[in-house]
C-alpha cells in the first residue's frame, strides 16, 4: 500500500474517532496535545486503525505512537 | 539563599497570588481531574481570571477555551498542567514560551511509575530551569489558597477548605483530600493548602520558607513520606522557628527498621532511620506526630488559644473521673495543677455547692447548668497563678450543653490564656461541640488529649532552636587522623584495630589511656609492669570485633604471674574459636578505676548525614537501648540534652546517694567526638564502648572503642 493512501486513511479515522475536520488532521498533530484525544479516545484510535488496515498493534508500540506520522509510519512498517 | 531558591520564592508568590490562570489540558468530561479542577476553580470564587487551554473543545463551562497557552493574548500568572505526563513537556515548553513562570502539574506518570516515568520528570524539571519557571508536582492534588485576596482551589478535591491560620504540606495527595474532610467536619481552617507530590522542582523545604513569610500562615503541618535532605530540612525548620516563631508539625510515615539489621556497630543497631528521625526533629524543634488526629490536636491548640505562660492548669470538671483521668494525664505529661490563691478558694466555696469540690481539679457536681461553669471558669481565669483552663463535660439529663459551651466561648474570650475543652460522649455532646468548634475553642474527643496538647504547647515556647554553634577545639590534630583514616582506606581494612582507633581519638583530645602492644608473654609480663597494675589485655585483629565473645579480653590483672596466665589465655582463646584470625599483638592498658559505663556512637545517616548517639554503656546497652541520638554538628547544650534525655542519667547526677559524676567531661567528649565524625567522612560507623564516667572533676576514661572504616568500593 502506498504511504500516500496510508496518510488519507489514517486521518479518515483520526477525524471520525476524535469527532473533527479531517482537514484539521496535520502530520505532525500529537493525538492528545494537538488534538485532545483523552485516554477512552486513544484506546478508540488503536482500534479504529487496527479494524481500518488490518492489522494488530502490539500494546507496547502503540504506546510510542502519539503522532499522525507516527501512525503512518507504524501501519506501513506492518505491512512490511 | 541560592539563586534557584530566590526564584521559586518569587515564582510561588505569583503561584499562590495569580491574577490569571490557564488549566492546560481541560476538557468537559465530568468526573475526570481536567474538568473537576477547572469546576474547583470556578466554585470557589476566584479573584482572578481563568482560561481553560483545550486542544479540541470551543469552550467549557461556558469560557472560551484556547488551542495552546500561546494563543492567549493576556498574560497568564499561573499554568495548572492537567495533561497526561506523556505530554506534558509539551504544555510545560509552550508555558515556557508563553513567559509563564509559575505551573502546578497535576498529572502522574512519572518517577513512581518507574525509569521511563523518571526520564520525563528528568525532561520537565529541564524545561522549568531553561524558563526559570518553578512548579509543584508533578503526580499532585494540587494547591489550595483560602486567603481572599486570592480564593483558589486549583486543585481536584471535593471542597474548598474554611479559611484558617494552617499551612498544610503533603506528599501524598490522596492523605490531602482525607484531611480536608476532617477539618471540615471540625471547622478547621487552612491559609494554604499544598499537595506537593514527586517535589521534582518545588520541595517542601522551598514551601516551609514560603510559609515562614506568609501574614496568613501562623502554623506549619507537614505529611512526610521521605527525608530527601535531612540536613537542609533541619535548617529550614530552625530558620523558620527562629525568624517566625511558628511551629512546625511533621506527620513521618515510613517508620522501618531498614539498616539497622545489617549494622556491625552497637551505634548502627540501636539508630534506626526512625530514631534518628524522631531525634533530628527534636534537635531542630519539629514536632512529631503520630497520626493525623494528633496533629490537629496540637494545631488547633496553637492555632485557636494563646500560648499559655506556664505549665500550671486548672481543671473543670462536671464528673469526677474524668478530672481524675485528666489530673494523672496532666502530670504525667510534665503539667502541674495550679494551686488556687485565697480569693479564688473563697468565691468557689461561695458560690458552688457545699458537695462541690472547689480545689483544683474543680469538681461543679453532675448536675451543674451554665451559672456553676461561669462561676468556676470566671474565677479560675482570674486567678493569676493558672495559666490555662481545662473544661470537661459530660451529658447528664439536666446539662445544658450548648449553653454551656457558648459561655465557655464568651467567658474565654476576655481572658488572654488558652482554653481547652473535651465534652465527652458523641451523640447528646455534638451541639455543643459544634458550637466550641465554631467559636475557635479547641475540643478533644478524650480529656488526656487536652493536657497532651497543651503540654506541646508550652515547651514549644520554652525553646528557642537557634543554629547550632558548636566548639571549635584548638587542640586536635585532623591530620595525624586523616593519615590514619586514609591509610586504612588505602589498605582496604574494613576496621581500625583498637590501637589505631585510639590514636584517632586521642588526635581529637578524647580521654584515652596510653596503650602498648605485646607479641609474647615475656613482653606482655614487662608492659604490664610498665602501664601500672591493674591492667587490662586485649586482644589486636583485624577480623575480631567483638573481643569478649572470643574470650580476647582478661582484666584486672593484678601482677606479673596473672600477666603471663592473661596473655596465654587470650592467645589459646583466639586461637582455638578463630584460628582463621590473624592476630597483631595483644594489647596492655592500666585498667581504669570503676565508675559509670557509658557509650558514645556514630552512625552515618543516608537523609541526616552524621548522628551520634550516647548512653548507658557496658555489655547492657541492646539490652536497656537506653541512648538518645542527635545529628551532628553538636553544641554544648545539645549534648547536655543528650545526658539528660536517657532514663538512668539519674546514675550520672547522684542518685540514692550515690557519687556524681563528672558530666562536663561526657559533654566535651560528646562535642569532641561530634567534631571528629564530621570532619572525617571516612569514619562509617564508631563505638565507644564503655567510656568509664569518674566522680566529679576525675574525667571520664575510654575502655574500649571501635571505628569502621568506609571503604572506596570504586
Amino acid at each position: 500500500m502506498e504511504r500516500s493512501e496510508v496518510e488519507s486513511r489514517v486521518n479518515k479515522v483520526v477525524a471520525k474517532v476524535l469527532k473533527i475536520e479531517e482537514s484539521d488532521v496535520s502530520k505532525d498533530a500529537n493525538f492528545i496535545f494537538d488534538l485532545g484525544a483523552d485516554s477512552m479516545q486513544s484506546m478508540e484510535l488503536v482500534a479504529g486503525f487496527e479494524e481500518e488496515f488490518n492489522i494488530e498493534m502490539d500494546e507496547d508500540k502503540a504506546l510510542n505512537v502519539q503522532t499522525v506520522s507516527d501512525a503512518v509510519d507504524f501501519i506501513v512498517g506492518s505491512f512490511k | 539563599m541560592t539563586e534557584k531558591k530566590e526564584i521559586h520564592l518569587r515564582n510561588l508568590e505569583k503561584l499562590f497570588y495569580p491574577d490569571s490562570v490557564a488549566i492546560v489540558g481541560a476538557n468537559k468530561v465530568q468526573g475526570t481531574v481536567p474538568h473537576d479542577i477547572l469546576k474547583s476553580i470556578l466554585k470557589a470564587d476566584f479573584n482572578g481570571v481563568v482560561y481553560p487551554v483545550s486542544p479540541k473543545e470551543k469552550f467549557i463551562a461556558g469560557i472560551k477555551t484556547y488551542k495552546y497557552v500561546t494563543d492567549i493574548e493576556d498574560p497568564i500568572d499561573l499554568a495548572i498542567i492537567v495533561f497526561p505526563a506523556s505530554v506534558c513537556h509539551m504544555a510545560l515548553e509552550q508555558c515556557g514560551q508563553k513567559g509563564i513562570k509559575s505551573a502546578i502539574i497535576i498529572s502522574a506518570g512519572f518517577k513512581e511509575v518507574g525509569p521511563h516515568g523518571l526520564a520525563k520528570e528528568l525532561q520537565i524539571k529541564a524545561i522549568a530551569d531553561k524558563y526559570d519557571m518553578s512548579f509543584i508536582g508533578p503526580n499532585c492534588l494540587g494547591v489550595i489558597n483560602t486567603d481572599p485576596r486570592a480564593k483558589i482551589n486549583a486543585s481536584f478535591a471535593r471542597q474548598m477548605p474554611e479559611e484558617g491560620s494552617i499551612g498544610f504540606l503533603s506528599q501524598s495527595g490522596a492523605l490531602c483530600t482525607a484531611v480536608l474532610d476532617y477539618a471540615q467536619a471540625k471547622h478547621i481552617g487552612f491559609s494554604k493548602f499544598i499537595s506537593f507530590g514527586n517535589k521534582t522542582d518545588i520541595s517542601e523545604i522551598d514551601l516551609l520558607y514560603y510559609l515562614k513569610d506568609d501574614p496568613k500562615t501562623k502554623i506549619i503541618l507537614m505529611y512526610l513520606e521521605e527525608v530527601s535532605d535531612g540536613q537542609a530540612l533541619m535548617k529550614a525548620a530552625r530558620d523558620v522557628i527562629s525568624e517566625s516563631g511558628k511551629p512546625i508539625l511533621i506527620l513521618k510515615s515510613g517508620r522501618t527498621k531498614e539498616g539497622a539489621a545489617a549494622a556491625a556497630s552497637h551505634t548502627g543497631s540501636l539508630a534506626g532511620s526512625d530514631e534518628i528521625c524522631d531525634a533530628a526533629f527534636k534537635q531542630a524543634g519539629i514536632i512529631r506526630c503520630s497520626n493525623m488526629e494528633e496533629m490537629f490536636n496540637i494545631a488547633k491548640a496553637f492555632a485557636y488559644q494563646p500560648i499559655p505562660k506556664s505549665n500550671k492548669v486548672a481543671i473543670i470538671t462536671n464528673a469526677g473521673g474524668p478530672g481524675v483521668l485528666t489530673t494523672d494525664a496532666a502530670i504525667h505529661d510534665g503539667l502541674e495543677l495550679a494551686s488556687f490563691s485565697e480569693d479564688t478558694t473563697s468565691i468557689l466555696k461561695k458560690n458552688l455547692p457545699k458537695t462541690a469540690n472547689i480545689k483544683n481539679p474543680v469538681d461543679v457536681i453532675g448536675d451543674a447548668r451554665i451559672d456553676r461553669y461561669n462561676i468556676a471558669l470566671s474565677a479560675a481565669f482570674d486567678d493569676p497563678g493558672v495559666a490555662g483552663v481545662f473544661v470537661i463535660l459530660t451529658p447528664q439529663s439536666m446539662t445544658d450543653i450548648d449553653l454551656i459551651a457558648r459561655e465557655v466561648a464568651k467567658v474565654s474570650s476576655h481572658y488572654d490564656k488558652p482554653v481547652y475543652t473535651s465534652f465527652m460522649g458523641e451523640a447528646d455532646v455534638q451541639e455543643g461541640i459544634e458550637v466550641l468548634q465554631r467559636n475557635k475553642i479547641p475540643h478533644y474527643s478524650q480529656p488526656e488529649y487536652m493536657s497532651k496538647a497543651f503540654a506541646a504547647v508550652y515547651n514549644f515556647s520554652l525553646n528557642h532552636y537557634n543554629h547550632v554553634k558548636p566548639a571549635k577545639y584548638a587542640d586536635i590534630h585532623p591530620e595525624i587522623t586523616s593519615a590514619i583514616l586514609n591509610n586504612a582506606v588505602h589498605k582496604n581494612s574494613d576496621y581500625l584495630t583498637e590501637e589505631t582507633a585510639q590514636k584517632v581519638l586521642a588526635a581529637y583530645g578524647l580521654p584515652v589511656l596510653d596503650s602498648y602492644v605485646a607479641n609474647d608473654a615475656e613482653q606482655a609480663v614487662e608492659l604490664a609492669g610498665k602501664a601500672g597494675f591493674p591492667v587490662v589485655m586485649k586482644v589486636l585483629s583485624d577480623e575480631i570485633v567483638h573481643k569478649y565473645d572470643m574470650g580476647g579480653v582478661v582484666i584486672n590483672i593484678k601482677d606479673t604471674n596473672e600477666a603471663e596466665k592473661a596473655y596465654n589465655s587470650i592467645i589459646g582463646n583466639v586461637k582455638k574459636l578463630r584460628p582463621d584470625a590473624k592476630i597483631k599483638g595483644v594489647l596492655v592498658r592500666r585498667m581504669i578505676p570503676e565508675g559509670v559505663e557509658v557509650i558514645l556512637g556514630v552512625k552515618r545517616d543516608s537523609s541526616f548525614n552524621t548522628v551520634v548517639m550516647f548512653g548507658l554503656g557496658g555489655i547492657f546497652v541492646e539490652i536497656f537501648k537506653d541512648v538518645s541520638f542527635r545529628v551532628a554538628p553538636i553544641d554544648k547544650k545539645t549534648a547536655e540534652s543528650m545526658i539528660n534525655e536517657i532514663k538512668s542519667s539519674a546514675l550520672l547526677k547522684g542518685a540514692r546517694g550515690s557519687a556524681i559524676r563528672d558530666i562536663p567531661a561526657i559533654v566535651d567528649s560528646i562535642q569532641r567526638l561530634s567534631q571528629l565524625a564530621v570532619d572525617h567522612p571516612q569514619i562509617k560507623e564508631l563505638d565507644i564502648n564503655p567510656m568509664i564516667v569518674l566522680e566529679e572533676g576525675n574525667g571520664c576514661f575510654i575502655a574500649d572503642a571501635k571505628i569502621m572504616v568506609t571503604l572506596n568500593k570504586s
